[in-house]
């Protein structure tokens, strides 16, 4: 009823026994002394660590990082560079080149395959695992419409989602009426040129290189993020009442028509493919290259013939596709970025350590001798 | 009758005492000093909060994420970390109202005493009605604005202290109507019965009107001095008894109790400027991400980028693409700023008034902040105003030497004068060393019959009589009620003396001494001088003053001012008012003299003005508001006389001393601790949220965010929150004692070097660097696509999840470079902050799809731990960023060190005192800041000297003399006074 703001809490307080050593003060009770606790933590004086950067404190740290990094830089170069990786560009934009006529005649509607044949040759063996990657370039993966494209419930094997999409997926949502299956611009999108590797001998001989298409694809994705809608008895059925997206040949039960327990939306080309990348220029998990027993290379040097069945077009967009082989070290492919940069870093702390103990000589010591007695 | 109650000069009411009790039951004296109820609490704090323009950014940020396919960052990642915000501002604020509740209980529960039912009962403060009959008795505090019947002394006189109301401590006189003097007994007050009219409430202390009509009896008119307000309490009267007329929030003390004037500080306006400013690069970005987006769609037509999918969608429309990237950019202006800022300024508070050496014991005091707005503000005044007389004083006088006839009586104790020089905070405990004046000459003299012996006599027969001091008596004790303290300083001079004032009669006083007597009083006459000429003389002074400083006009000189209210009154003037501020301004000190309330603000707002710089005003007295309200910071002396002051003020210390520690510990910290605050927060949200752009480069400006949705939205609220709190709370850039002993050191902070554009930019700048170390690193590191040693490829989330790890650790591990002093909440905030993403980034990699949130994150944790270059990035990244810091404040240190860094090596270095000391009796030769170091550890904290002072009688002030329009004059009060007689009780 009478409520009002005005006021603060401080007059009213004061009202209150001010007075309060006088007798006759009938007013509310024992008043409690407001003496503040006299604690380290309200009275701010909580022990605390103060840590002074000068030049003299930081240079043994400036020279241990610069000393520390700088071998781990070269550990790290060196361990690079002893991958080996072999790139071929295959986009056909070079007229001499195999698959000019297959970029060149690409069309939507053909249902032909267009197949083409690039010859290279390694000059240096493979000798542990290999690993195939394809790589992409000008290919935008990370853009927002490309990227949220996708409806995750329905990879998980949502019956729902697979029957109803998620909105994001438009406009490959739906086509004639049917709900997409994979829905979305990424799974639309999904790189299907097949490449083959052949090793040529001396003798000519085209040997089939055996690709493994097991464990490209992470652990988490294959086995929880992707599944196949109520198990995997028969996809065909289940898929019933979809349809493939727009620009794939065959639907998602039939992508791997070799092995039944890879395909639907556990086919790990296909979840591969669906982890977009970040860059615009990147390369994917294609095959693996099982080292075979015994001192043999897993590729020995010499000549080789890639078959590229061409489907996917790219240069509507000046777009390169490549195939990439590389062995593995601990910490990956091929990629000098971290060691050059630990040796930057490194050095440029030393470097400052150096340009610190100058000044450390010609400022630190002046104080700290008039400070000292000797 | 609450509505008539309400009408102006309308109000009526019976006065029978049975009749009113049920009448006006609902008029009842609760009295309510809260900012929000139960039901009112949402809607008022919503409204308080949006108003706000950078909350109402980040709602207006929310509702635009509503609409489809704008945001990149999904529905609701404004809206939850807003909602998180004002819930942490909405807690405050509650525990905040909870406590003026608790206050507001204590004083509403208060008892007094009730006429009801025919008898006198004991009812709550909170019961009292008006209409009520109420009994007050000597000592009480009045329970609510009544109109006097009658009271234990003659003519239904009463003494009342109102200095919670004006903060005049002086007694002041009030007196019933003669008609209802005599209602006297119980029975009496049943008998009466009649009407009361009077005006409506209003906020007017010393107006009053209105109208007592007694059944068979002519109407009287009530003025104020019928009148006893709320608030007041009762002295040297034994019992009032009055009937109440206005209650609860309608009392004159509740009208006028306003809230303290809201002020800014210098800091945030420079802050509220640069989110301004902020905003408007949050502008530019989006804009040049638009043009970006337009340039790069014309390009990649939907045609040639089949895989895109943009076909008749929004994404080409460059409106929508605008307020995407307002959307994706937003977080640009720090959301948790605010809200970190205000709980940080509570604490600060806190502090301050959790300060025990801001504590006085004897009046039980401790320090308060009124308001948190200013700690800062504290750290940054340059002109300081202080009332003179009461405030330096703390209105406390000892007689300690005259000279009678040529002769000087009584020693001073010789002043330390290195202490007194070095802070004048140890002042009040010097005043104590000497309480009384021991001279034995004097009394000698006045035995053995000096010559000057019967000037001796008269001298102290003067000092004993010539006063309007008040002696109550109290078994066998006199307590003398002193109109001023130096007048009771010298009737209690002369006491110790033998020249005792025992009591007061109309017509004479009585001192037991050598013989009785009679004094009259005499007036004090005033010279009447012509206006005009002063002007003339002044602007004479004052001209030939400013052109012989010549040019250290405007500079500080070793010079003081002396002005009086007179002269001022023309120095203020339109023509004038240059050349006094410039003369002013020369000086080291002004001092003015006699000036009115006014003309105190008046100077105050002059400087304000004029020179932008940040005022302080301190004061003690009701005469002292208007300078406490108008300067930057106002501080109140809840000491002796009154509240007024204090209720006005923005900070209230119990002792003009404890200013030392309010300016130099809690003013220089808070803005320290403030503006780094501030930058800190700046830099993290920079760092994060500028590496947007970086990766809009490389994906066609789509706006397409590198990190997990909520990962960005909780940035701020959890992940690095805890940083800005303890560089906000618990920093100190050296020791409170060091601090107090180099004022120096103040400067720092009064100079704003800490928190400037140019500091703000540089910070800017430096997380610009590091937001470009943080994103390329990492892509750099993973363009390969192919991290692992299984062969297997990585998506943009793991890059961006490694970024945000980065960034993560990078700006808790800067914060651990900004913070000076590592108290273990420091260490909590920076490694646990750490540890919270990276337990949180656990936990969110695994929850889908058991719960439908974050499918994109599923197995990233675990990816992303398993990488070896996420390792090595953690410790390159990381090093890479600070490296550049590290060296830059190493070199800028030992370079260029400043004295507060020479004294925190000081104290981290010296553990040990006495090497200090040592140092500087070995004779070496030190330059001039050397030698001034030495006294870190020479001094005895000041603190022990201050405990020792907090013996100083109380004594309040009663200024008889200054009241001005009371029914009775002065004279006439002191000489109607008779202590011998025995006063009539109920």
């Amino acid at each position: 009823m009478i409520a009002a703001m005005m006021a603060s809490s401080y007059n009213a307080k004061e009202e209150d026994g001010h007075h309060s050593g006088s007798s006759s003060h009938g007013g509310a009770g024992a008043v409690k002394s407001k003496k503040p606790d006299n604690t380290a933590f309200k009275q701010q004086r909580l022990p605390a660590w103060q840590p002074i950067l000068t030049a003299g404190t930081v240079l043994p740290a400036f020279f241990v990082i610069g000393l520390i990094f700088i071998p781990i830089g070269i550990g790290l170069y060196v361990t690079s560079n002893n991958i080996k990786e072999f790139e071929v560009d295959y986009t056909g934009v070079d007229i001499n080149s195999p698959c000019y006529s297959c970029a060149k005649n690409f069309s939507w509607n053909s249902t032909q395959s267009c197949v083409c044949s690039v010859n290279f040759t390694l000059e240096q063996p493979f000798e542990s695992n290999v690993f195939m990657y394809y790589g992409l370039s000008n290919f935008y993966q990370n853009h927002r419409r490309y990227v949220k494209s996708r409806d995750d419930s329905q990879l998980n094997g949502d019956l729902s989602a697979l029957m109803n999409p998620s909105k994001e997926c438009e406009p490959y949502r739906t086509n004639d009426g049917l709900p997409i299956a994979p829905c979305g611009a990424i799974a639309n999108s999904l790189f299907n040129d097949t490449l083959d590797l052949y090793y040529v001998d001396s003798n000519s001989t085209k040997t089939p290189i055996p690709l493994a298409k097991k464990g490209i694809a992470w652990w988490t994705d294959k086995h929880v993020k992707f599944r196949n809608p109520s198990g995997n008895t028969n996809l065909t059925v289940t898929f019933q009442g979809t349809t493939k997206p727009v620009n794939w040949r065959k639907p998602v039960y039939e992508l791997d028509p070799s092995e039944a327990d890879n395909n639907g939306f556990i086919n790990e080309d296909f979840i591969v493919w669906m982890r977009t990348a970040a860059l615009p220029t990147f390369r994917k998990l294609y095959r693996i290259i099982q080292k075979k027993s015994g001192t043999t290379p897993t590729l020995p040097s010499g000549r080789y013939i890639l078959d590229i069945t061409y489907n996917y077009p790219v240069l509507s967009f000046d777009g390169r596709k490549r195939m990439i082989l590389s062995t593995i070290s601990w910490m990956g492919g091929k990629n000098p970025f971290l060691g050059i940069a630990y040796i930057t870093v490194g050095s440029i702390c030393f470097f400052l350590g150096v340009v610190l103990l100058i000044i450390h000589h010609k400022y630190d010591t002046r104080n700290n001798s008039a400070d000292i007695p000797n | 009758w609450s509505l008539v109650s309400r009408v102006p000069d309308q109000i009526k009411e019976p006065l029978s005492a049975e009749s009113s009790v049920y009448l006006l039951f609902f008029l009842v004296c609760f009295c309510s000093t809260t900012k929000y109820g139960i039901l009112t609490f949402l809607p008022r704090f919503l409204y308080e909060q949006i108003r706000r323009a950078a909350n109402a950014f980040f709602l207006f940020i929310a509702l635009m994420q509503q609409i489809p396919d704008v945001s990149p960052t999904g529905r609701y990642t404004t809206l939850v970390p807003l909602i998180f915000i004002l819930t942490v501002a909405g807690i405050k604020e509650i525990i905040e109202d909870y406590k003026r509740h608790k206050a507001d209980n204590t004083v509403n529960k208060k008892k007094t005493t009730v006429l009801r039912n025919g008898a006198w009962q004991t009812i709550i403060w909170k019961q009292v009605a008006v209409g009520d009959i109420v009994k007050v008795t000597n000592g009480q505090h009045l329970p609510a604005d009544m109109v006097i019947v009658s009271s234990s002394e003659p003519q239904a006189m009463c003494y009342i202290e109102t200095s919670n109301l004006d903060g005049e401590t002086n007694l002041k006189i009030r007196q019933g109507l003669p008609l209802t003097t005599g209602f006297q007994t119980l029975e009496d007050l049943m008998a009466l019965s009649g009407r009361l009219e009077c005006e409506g409430p209003n906020r007017h202390l010393y107006d009053f009107t209105g109208t007592l009509r007694l059944e068979n009896q002519n109407p009287a008119p009530l003025g104020p001095d019928q009148v006893l307000l709320r608030g007041a309490q009762l002295r040297n009267t034994q019992w009032v008894v009055g009937i109440v007329v206005y209650t609860g929030h309608d009392s004159k003390l509740m009208q006028n109790s306003t809230k303290a004037p809201l002020k800014r500080s210098n800091v945030e306006r420079v802050t509220n400027m640069q989110i301004l400013v902020l905003f408007g690069i949050l502008l530019v970005m989006a804009l040049v991400s638009s043009v970006g987006a337009a340039i790069w769609n014309r390009e990649h037509t939907e045609d040639a980028c089949w895989y895109l999918s943009r076909a008749g969608d929004i994404s080409t429309n460059f409106a929508y693409n605008l307020l995407t990237f307002i959307i994706l950019y937003n977080n640009l202006i720090p959301i948790s700023l605010l809200v970190t800022l205000e709980v940080v300024k509570f604490t600060q508070a806190l502090f301050i008034n959790w300060d025990v050496e801001m504590y006085y014991s004897e009046t039980d005091t401790p320090a308060m902040a009124r308001t948190s707005n200013l700690n800062e503000e504290l750290g940054q005044v340059k002109y300081l105003f202080s009332d003179k007389t009461g405030t330096l004083t703390c209105n406390v006088m000892h007689f300690k030497k005259c000279t009678i006839a040529g002769i000087t009586y009584g020693h001073f104790p010789d002043l330390d004068c290195d202490r007194s020089m070095e802070d004048f905070s140890n002042l009040p405990s010097n005043s104590n060393n000497s309480t009384e004046f021991d001279d034995p000459t004097l009394i000698q003299n006045i035995e053995k019959d000096h010559p000057t012996s019967p000037q001796i006599c008269e001298f102290l027969t003067m000092m004993a009589v010539c006063h309007t001091v008040v002696p109550e008596r109290e078994e066998n004790q006199i307590i003398y009620q002193a109109s001023s303290p130096d007048e009771g300083a010298l009737v209690k001079g002369a006491k110790g003396l033998g020249f005792v004032f025992t009591a007061r009669t109309p017509h004479s006083v009585i001192i037991e001494a050598v013989s009785v007597y009679v004094y009259i009083f005499g007036d004090k006459s005033y010279f009447l001088q012509c206006s005009e000429l002063i002007f003339i003389a002044t602007r004479a002074t004052l001209t030939a003053h400013c052109s012989s400083l010549g040019d250290s006009l405007r500079k500080e000189n070793e010079l003081a001012l002396i002005i009086d209210g007179q002269t001022l009154k023309y120095a203020l003037s339109f023509e004038l008012r240059q050349a006094f501020l410039d003369l002013a301004l020369s000086c080291k000190a002004v001092i003015c003299c006699r000036v009115s309330p006014l003309q105190k603000s008046e100077i105050v707002d002059m400087v304000k003005k004029h020179v932008k710089a940040i005022t302080l005003a301190i004061g003690d007295g009701a005469n002292d508001v208007g300078m406490i309200q108008t300067a930057h910071v106002g501080v109140g002396i809840s000491g002796n006389e009154g509240m007024q002051a204090t209720n006005s003020s923005d900070y209230s210390i119990a002792q003009f001393s404890y200013l030392e520690k309010l300016l130099l510990v809690h003013g220089a910290w808070s803005y320290n601790r403030v503006t780094k605050c501030i930058l800190y927060c700046f830099y993290k949200n920079v760092v994060l949220y500028i590496i947007e752009l970086w990766f809009a480069f490389v994906n066609g400006f789509s706006g397409q965010i590198l990190f997990e949705r909520w990962c960005i939205g909780l940035y701020n609220v959890i992940f690095t929150a805890l940083p800005p709190f303890t560089l906000g709370i618990f920093d100190r850039p050296c020791s409170q004692q060091n601090m107090l002993r180099f004022p120096q050191l103040y400067r720092i902070t009064q100079n704003a070097e800490g928190f400037n554009t140019k500091v703000f930019w540089g910070h800017c700048i430096n997380a610009l660097i590091h937001s470009i170390i943080l994103f390329w690193f990492p892509l750099k590191m993973l363009e390969h696509d192919s991290p692992f040693s299984n062969g297997q490829g990585n998506d943009y989330l793991f890059a961006g999840n490694m970024v945000y790890t980065y960034v993560v650790v990078t700006v808790c591990l800067k914060a651990g470079m900004e913070t000076t002093a590592w108290t273990r909440f420091s260490h909590l905030a920076v490694w646990g902050s750490m540890a919270l993403w990276m337990v949180f980034f656990a936990v969110y990699s695994a929850i889908w799809p058991t719960i439908p949130i974050a499918p994109d994150m599923l197995g990233q944790a675990g990816r992303v731990m398993q990488c070896w270059h996420f390792w090595l990035g953690l410790v390159l990244v990381p090093t890479a960023c600070l490296l550049k810091d590290v060296a830059w404040t190493a070199t800028r240190r030992t370079v260029r060190k400043s004295l507060l860094e020479e004294v925190q090596e000081l104290e981290a270095r010296a553990v040990d005192p006495g090497a200090a000391v040592l140092r500087d009796a070995s004779g070496r030769s030190l330059n001039e800041r050397a030698h001034l170091l030495t006294r870190v550890f020479r001094k005895t904290p000041s603190s022990v000297g201050r405990s020792n002072s907090v013996q100083q009688t109380v004594s309040h002030g009663y200024a008889f003399s200054q009241e001005e329009h009371g029914v009775v004059s002065q004279s006439q009060v002191v000489r109607s006074y008779d202590t011998t007689r025995q006063r009539p009780s109920l």
